[in-house]
């Protein structure tokens, strides 16, 4: 899942980037209006998070011209005001949840989260597929009840294919939203994760969870069981 | 030193204004003025150089074909030479028949030049002003009956106009100065009143540079209706801004002062043996507590101090906007919120204040409530009453009155607490409302607000 983060303090946009990339997202920032713009109007976010306050451009400007060219990932605004005037145009501009400065990091990622299953059509954290189960929560992976050891891009592959289920996912698709722009795409990693899950999550091949799609992409192919809407 | 246009001032503009417009209005009355003059005197001219013609009408004596008059005509001004007032008889033809002594000046050609002989109806007098030759005239031709033969004879009468001219040009003269002396004495009179009717705007001015040098607190003594209006605006204006500035200052001397302990701890855990994991929950602890009294001392310096002038918000749209925008945050619980405002009702107040009042209420009932949301306003017996309810779980009975109290004295000893009902209980207390939190149909809570509305 690839975040954007727009946040003009250095300070605090540096502990938001470590923060959101320890917890397996792969992140993007900016410190101001203007190159936000062009970010998001060139590459495609999962989510961004944006500062009300930022130079050249506000916040709420940034969103209504996202919103205004069709872009629909969530938004996420940060207000340090946190009075209701804010938090009620930073979500008519387009934004889909507002924190208030300071917040706890894990509010932060609980929010995100929700917003990320939600944008996949799913209304609780934990998604189970038969004897597969993923917490986007807890970003944890279980077969049979029992977790399953991943490494950070194994679970980012496999979250995404997740979340898209259904859907066939080109390797473009996938190395734009797990990785960063400078990313070397032509080299093939990402069958080797692609391999690596196969064979974690279903060492004796009787579930085959993720299909190749010859020439198109992967597809994770399992039904949901879950009593999501 | 600075150079002001007198545009700047009202008296000044006034001043200008009729400095440009009297002397239009006066030139304008003494035309007219003396227009009516000269043809009152024109008219007297005109009645006397008729009764002229009476008289030589009454003097006359045809015999045969010539005419007479007594020896002395009744008018001495007719025999004497250049007089200024002629006489002259023509015949039908135009030629003369006679002419007095005073026009012996002019030779027949002349006079027959001046005189208009041609033809007039009998009885229907003629009067004319000969501007060139500087003569009035006034013209008769009467038909005359001489033994069974009509004779036609015109009668003119001539008269300088001299004296007339000279008449104007002395009322013109008296007329200028009197003009000119009321258009002076209006001028004084209009600064003098001015001078006068502006008064209060001056010890308005004089007040104001009182209070703004601390030597009184408000605007005092009696000043007209109309400027009392603007005086008590901003008596009230005052007032309130001094408000503001004493709960600046309040806001900040607590806000040092509640700062100061989780300060103290902080400073003291240095001192003390602590495992890296207690010290960070320590810091995460009282970093809590003082981003929580920032919030909170920061909202109440902001928000307005009751009620400002004569201001009334409607509470429709700010309801829709705040329930859209929740609705859009708790989307996943598909909440329902139902809206049931009476038409056209206001808020007696800031808008600020009540997007945050009503936002903050509102975000618990959409936090805690499962489903449902109901909002509800309506004003009775001058007082406007908002109920919000919701179907959570609800507030145990002895919990409500924390709830309530924690608003109204918030001190830096909650944690783990949102500040955003301290806050809308703090606005409600400045607005001289009430709250009270009971129990809502729905299952859970119903937070019910009493404002004042007038």
């Amino acid at each position: 899942m690839k975040i954007l983060v727009v946040e003009d303090d250095p300070d605090l946009r540096r502990q938001l980037v470590t923060a959101l990339e320890a917890r397996n997202y792969t992140v993007e920032q900016t410190s101001d209006g203007e190159e936000a713009l062009y970010l998001g109007d060139e590459y495609p976010y999962d989510l961004a998070i944006v500062d009300i306050g930022l130079p050249k451009v506000s916040g709420i400007d940034v969103i209504k011209h996202w919103r205004s060219e069709g872009k629909e990932f969530p938004i996420i605004v940060l207000t340090a005001r946190g009075d209701w005037q804010d938090k009620v145009e930073g979500l008519e501009a387009g934004a889909d949840d507002y924190l208030v400065k300071p917040f706890h990091i894990e509010e932060l990622s609980a929010r995100l989260n929700a917003l990320l299953r939600r944008a996949a059509g799913h209304a609780k954290p934990v998604l189970e597929f038969g004897p597969i189960s993923i917490d986007t929560t807890g970003r944890m992976v279980y077969r049979n009840g029992e977790a399953v050891k991943l490494t950070s891009y194994e679970y980012r592959t496999f979250e995404y294919l997740v979340l898209n289920a259904g859907k066939t996912i080109s390797k473009t698709e996938l190395t734009e939203h797990l990785y960063h722009q400078d990313f070397d795409r032509d080299s093939n990693v990402l069958e080797v994760f692609v391999r690596r899950l196969r064979q974690k999550l279903d060492p004796d091949q009787d579930l085959q969870p993720i299909s190749t799609v010859r020439g198109l992409g992967y597809r994770f192919a399992l039904n949901p069981e879950s009593s999501d809407p | 030193m600075k150079i002001r246009s007198p545009l700047r001032s009202l008296q000044g503009r006034l001043l200008v204004a009729s400095t440009l417009v009297l002397p239009v209005v006066l030139l304008l009355a003494g035309f007219a003025l003396k227009n009516a003059y000269s043809s009152s005197l024109e008219t007297a001219v005109k009645d006397r150089l008729q009764l002229q013609v009476y008289l030589l009408l009454g003097s006359v004596e045809l015999k045969e074909e010539h005419i007479r008059f007594p020896e002395s005509l009744h008018e001495p001004r007719y025999e004497k030479v250049g007089s200024g007032l002629y006489a002259a008889i023509h015949d039908k033809e135009g030629s003369l028949l006679w002419r007095s002594l005073s026009s012996t000046l002019m030779d027949d050609q002349q006079l027959s030049q001046k005189v208009d002989t041609g033809f007039m109806p009998a009885g229907m007098p003629r009067f004319k002003h000969l501007t060139n030759d500087g003569l009035y005239q006034y013209q008769l031709r009467i038909i005359w009956e001489q033994a069974q033969q009509e004779r036609s004879m015109l009668f003119t009468v001539m008269e300088s106009d001299d004296q007339v001219k000279r008449d104007i040009s002395a009322y013109t003269d008296q007329l200028a100065l009197w003009l000119s002396i009321i258009f002076l004495v209006a001028l004084l009179a209009q600064t003098l009143i001015l001078g006068w009717g502006l008064r209060p705007l001056k010890r308005l001015a004089k007040d104001l540079k009182g209070i703004e040098q601390g030597q009184s607190t408000s605007l005092q003594g009696n000043y007209p209706n109309e400027v009392e209006v603007v005086t008590d605006n901003l008596n009230g204006l005052i007032e309130s801004e001094r408000e503001q500035r004493e709960r600046y200052r309040n806001t900040l001397a607590d806000l040092a002062h509640s700062l100061k302990t989780p300060l103290a701890v902080v400073r003291g855990a240095a001192n003390e043996e602590h495992s890296y994991a207690d010290y960070k929950a320590l810091i995460g602890e009282q970093v809590e507590r003082m981003d929580q009294i920032v919030q909170y001392q920061l909202t109440r310096a902001v928000k307005s101090q009751g009620k400002p002038l004569g201001q009334s918000i409607p509470i429709t749209p700010v309801v829709e906007r705040i329930t859209n925008a929740l609705s859009k945050v708790y989307r996943e619980k598909q909440i329902s919120a139902q809206i049931d405002i009476s038409d056209n009702l206001t808020f007696p107040g800031d808008e600020r204040d009540l997007m945050e009042l009503l936002g903050n209420i509102l975000e618990n009932a959409f936090k805690y409530g499962c489903h449902r949301v109901t909002f509800s306003a309506s004003a009775t017996n001058g007082r406007l009453n908002i109920r919000i309810c919701d179907d959570g779980p609800g507030v145990e009975e002895d919990q409500r009155q924390v709830i309530i109290k924690r608003g109204e004295r918030l001190d830096n000893s909650i944690q783990g607490q949102g500040i955003g009902l301290a806050v809308s209980t703090d606005i409600i207390s400045s607005y001289n409302g009430q709250l009270e939190i009971t129990e809502s149909p729905l299952g859970g809570c119903c937070f019910l607000i009493e404002l004042p509305l007038g």
